[in-house]
């Protein structure tokens, strides 16, 4: 099985995101993470080939404009199509993808990303996200975030 | 010199990613296509002339791989360079795309300098800043 740290996948990720979103993010412990009262959307996407398995990244719904707008070069009142704000978030998740497969199989590897689907998490998917180990914790621009990587064997 | 651009993309937020580079990167547009994948990028060039294509690998229904097979199996790749904008440009697929005809790969994230470059490297020419 691929092994990987913690540590790369937490570089590329918010690497990527500053890059995009020009948002700051940190790693925190999953139990300091202030979650209550939050609603969250998720992005999730599975890819396939010499490495396998699923990317998600679980942000606060208010935050998806922030999002939206940051990468699209707008204000986030100027975004108001939800159509819109999931497919950048999205997007988001695509290119966070391709940068971590890359992180973590090598720049050789060969794979192929599915699009990704954006969801509302409801409280069953919020507990199980926070109670596994395939998920990290962050703290973008002091927003909690949740990132999950699931790689088969 | 204006360009007729063909933005080929599943995510409405990359093609709008890509145009906002352009105008910022003072990229002369004439017209500027767009299409959510392949087969609509093949349609668009059946209807259109196209001077440069920016296309995605993954996409449904068609992808950019077998966009790029298409265009080349039909020769229009040899007339209409395609330059491949996407986060999953592993070395041996842009290698691959690039055997075909590819002219270049642009890594997501990316800046409007990175795309005012290969327009200038792929299209020939000097555009006025």
């Amino acid at each position: 099985m691929l092994e990987y740290s913690q540590e790369t996948v937490t570089a590329t990720f918010l690497g990527v995101v500053e890059q995009l979103t020009f948002m700051f993010g940190e790693p925190v412990d999953k139990d300091d993470l202030d979650t209550e009262q939050v609603d969250f959307t998720l992005a999730r996407m599975s890819f396939l080939g010499d490495i396998a398995g699923s990317l998600a990244v679980a942000v606060p719904t208010a935050i998806t404009g922030e999002i939206a707008a940051n990468i699209l070069g707008l204000e986030p009142e100027d975004l108001t199509d939800q159509v819109m704000l999931d497919d950048a978030l999205g997007e988001m998740l695509n290119v966070v993808c391709g940068h971590v497969i890359m992180a973590v199989a090598g720049n050789d590897a060969n794979f192929k990303l599915h699009s990704p689907e954006v969801v509302k998490v409801d409280e069953t998917m919020l507990v199980e996200m926070l109670a596994s180990a395939d998920y990290f914790g962050y703290e973008l621009d002091d927003s909690p975030v949740l990132l999950g990587l699931t790689v088969e064997d | 010199m204006a360009f007729n651009i063909l933005l080929v993309d599943d995510s409405a937020t990359v093609r709008a990613v890509i145009k906002k580079a352009l105008t910022l990167a003072n990229v002369d547009i004439n017209e500027l296509y767009q299409a959510g994948n392949g087969q609509e990028a093949l349609a668009v060039l059946e209807q259109e002339w196209v001077d440069l294509v920016f296309c995605d690998i993954s996409m449904p229904v068609m992808d950019g791989e077998e966009f790029v097979a298409e265009m080349k199996a039909t020769g229009m790749i040899e007339t209409i360079p395609v330059v491949i904008v996407s986060s999953a440009g592993s070395e041996p697929r842009v290698a691959r795309l690039k055997a075909s005809g590819v002219r270049d790969y642009i890594q997501k994230p990316f800046t409007p300098e990175r795309i005012r470059e290969v327009v200038d490297s792929v299209m020939g020419v000097a555009n006025d800043a």
